[in-house]
């Protein structure tokens, strides 16, 4: 295991910033390469978990000689938004992830993504863990976006029960997974957990998604189980389940449950006065995917995401 | 005496609701649906507050003046209520940046569902002024910023605001998430105001483009009044723009004041080391012209914008 800094930034008062990579396998290895980065903003905790796991891991397997590939893993781009509760980038809140390919002669976190973004071209997979956008936890998906440059045959061997495939929206043209496949590296996104915490059923999920990929890449030496037979799914799958009302949202089901049509799946309370005022009951079959995940919920937002075949 | 209507509601989770206000003027006995309307909005970043200002100027003008009304005139101070009230740029427990958020939809967070409803509510506007601050860290002379495709339609506009600067700039896809690309897709002319600095008010810019808006309205037939005698802004097709970005992290303390003329190699500011007492770099005009931008917020890193300068083609 090779361990250095792929970016170091000094601060006018704090330490400096480094971003570090983890390179496991010959660095001039004429196999297979990957590139898989970690957590982007400073709430994805559990991306940083299951990268930071996997480069305890194939420390172990690179010393039993099973690495056959080129693996980088980058744990922590924004170690500075993770280590005092932010977000963004601290000082101009802007998040790093709409800041690429980057730009050498731009803005700080503009020169950050180009310096990043310099080491990670190249990789024939690229793999970025990402959190939610929304107040929402969701089961493990993949998100591959069709840049025209995308391959949704290799995201497959994941073994991922969804694989939300689907057109970009313009603001992921300044996000890493566009331009990354826009370079030629086969990038897809996983997005998984709860912003600001763990789960660890869904890293447990996601860390043997990437092993099993490593696995069936050519990339690490190992026998793993088949995966799950992952579901194609765009839009038009999803039903949106929205709260009426606002208050206080209980949830009476984890995701990944199936449900029925008319199944209870939670309820809101108004807040001051503990009425119940809503029930929320599933329109149809399917699998819960997503959840709101805060206790206080707004009028109008998306409760749960059902995904149907249908 | 204007209307205030409320456009945009949703419920917060204990006891309150998030608003999107308007204040209406029309002119007496007029239909609203004939008459030609125009939308001036700010507050679509919380720490931004020139716009709340010219809003009041306008508001002020419009009650002792109804009689001068010739069409509609919407009003919205507040996009960000919620922003403006705590001093958040973004969306507040989603940290989302509104103003990538648009055209938005009713099935996505609230951001996406407050970004549908702004687009809603301002539907059939002929014309829209969107007035920023620039942010905390960049003070800006007033400015207009077009995207080169809409170069021939609101050039002729921008010019009329009596505003400094007209920059017409490169598309980014990005910019499709912006509230001003959203109003020009659905046919309502689009102007994108910058002038001063987040969390602080300067009054002249807002008297300035009050005296735009005024002038703008008047040769559109909003207003039956004269046009107002502004003056004519620099545009940006006859020089190039020069970014002065820190090349150390440190403190930044300029040497010139904002809006002055510059010349070629000279110091604009330095950026020092608060620790050490050394002077790091000295930032140097590579170009000639007019200061246009410069930093409000002294802390840097490398990178950060400290100014710009805007020199015209020799």
């Amino acid at each position: 295991m090779k361990r250095f800094d792929i970016v170091t930034l000094e601060s006018p008062n704090r330490a400096p910033l480094r971003i570090e990579g983890f390179l496991f396998g010959e660095e001039n290895s004429k196999g297979a390469s990957i590139a898989i980065v970690g957590a982007m903003s400073g709430d994805h905790i559990n991306q940083l978990y299951v990268a930071s796991g996997l480069v305890e891991y194939l420390r172990i397997k690179e010393e039993e000689g099973k690495i056959i590939g080129k693996i980088l893993i980058i744990p922590a781009v924004n170690a500075y938004a993770l280590n005092m509760g932010e977000k963004n980038w601290p000082l101009d809140k802007t998040d790093l992830n709409m800041m690429f390919p980057g730009y050498h002669q731009g803005e700080t976190t503009q020169r950050i993504a180009a310096r990043l973004f310099d080491t990670l071209k190249g990789y024939k997979y690229g793999v970025i863990l990402e959190g939610r956008r929304d107040q929402g936890m969701c089961l493990p998906y993949v998100k591959l976006i069709k840049s025209g440059y995308e391959d949704l045959e290799c995201v497959k061997d994941l073994g991922i029960s969804f694989i939300h495939y689907r057109p970009y929206e313009p603001i992921e043209t300044a996000m890493l997974q566009y331009n990354w496949q826009l370079w030629e590296t086969k990038a897809f996104s996983i997005v998984f957990g709860k912003n600001g915490a763990i789960d660890h059923n869904d890293s447990d999920e996601v860390h043997t998604s990437l092993v099993r990929f490593l696995s069936k890449r050519g990339l690490l030496e190992h026998t793993v189980f088949e995966g799950r037979t992952s579901n194609i799914i765009d839009p038009h799958n999803m039903t949106l389940l929205k709260a009426s009302r606002a208050g206080i949202f209980i949830s009476k089901i984890r995701c990944d449950t199936h449900v029925e049509k008319g199944e209870k799946l939670g309820k809101i309370i108004d807040a001051l006065t503990g009425k119940r005022v809503e029930d929320i009951i599933a329109p149809c079959e399917g699998i819960v995917t997503c959840q709101y995940s805060h206790p206080l919920i707004f009028q109008n937002s998306i409760a749960f995401r059902i995904a149907s075949i249908e | 005496m204007g209307v205030i209507e409320e456009v945009f509601t949703i419920d917060l989770p204990v006891g309150e609701n998030f608003r999107i206000q308007r204040c209406r003027y029309t002119s007496p006995n007029a239909k609203v649906e004939n008459e030609k309307r125009i939308s001036i909005v700010s507050g679509i970043h919380g720490d931004e507050l020139e716009g709340q200002y010219l809003c009041f100027l306008l508001g002020e003008w419009l009650r002792t003046n109804s009689e001068k009304i010739r069409g509609v005139i919407d009003i919205y101070p507040a996009i960000n209520s919620l922003g403006l009230d705590s001093i958040s740029r973004s969306i507040p427990f989603y940290d989302v940046d509104l103003n990538r958020a648009f055209p938005g939809s009713k099935n996505d967070f609230l951001p996406a569902q407050i970004a549908d409803g702004v687009v809603n509510a301002m539907r059939g506007s002929d014309l829209a002024i969107d007035i920023h601050s620039s942010n905390v860290f960049l003070r800006e002379i007033p400015q207009v910023r077009i995207a080169k495709s809409q170069e021939e339609t609101l050039v002729p506009l921008a010019n009329l605001l009596n505003i400094d600067f007209v920059w017409v700039h490169d598309a980014v896809t990005v910019l499709e998430s912006t509230f001003a690309h959203a109003m020009n897709t659905i046919g309502t002319k689009t102007l994108v105001v910058e002038m001063g600095v987040g969390m602080r008010l300067g009054k002249a810019y807002g008297h300035q483009l009050l005296d735009g808006l005024l002038n703008l309205m008047a040769h559109e037939g909003i207003l039956d009044i004269e046009p107002l005698d502004v003056r004519f802004p620099i545009q940006s097709h006859v020089g190039e723009v020069a970014y002065l970005n820190a090349s150390v992290p440190g403190l930044f303390v300029p040497v010139i004041e904002h809006c002055q003329m510059v010349a070629i190699g000279e110091v604009v500011g330095h950026i020092v080391s608060a620790l050490s007492g050394e002077v790091l770099d000295e930032v140097i005009a590579p170009i000639g012209g007019i200061l246009f931008t410069l930093r409000a917020y002294p802390i840097v890193y490398e990178g950060s914008l400290v100014g710009r300068i805007f020199g015209e083609h020799q």
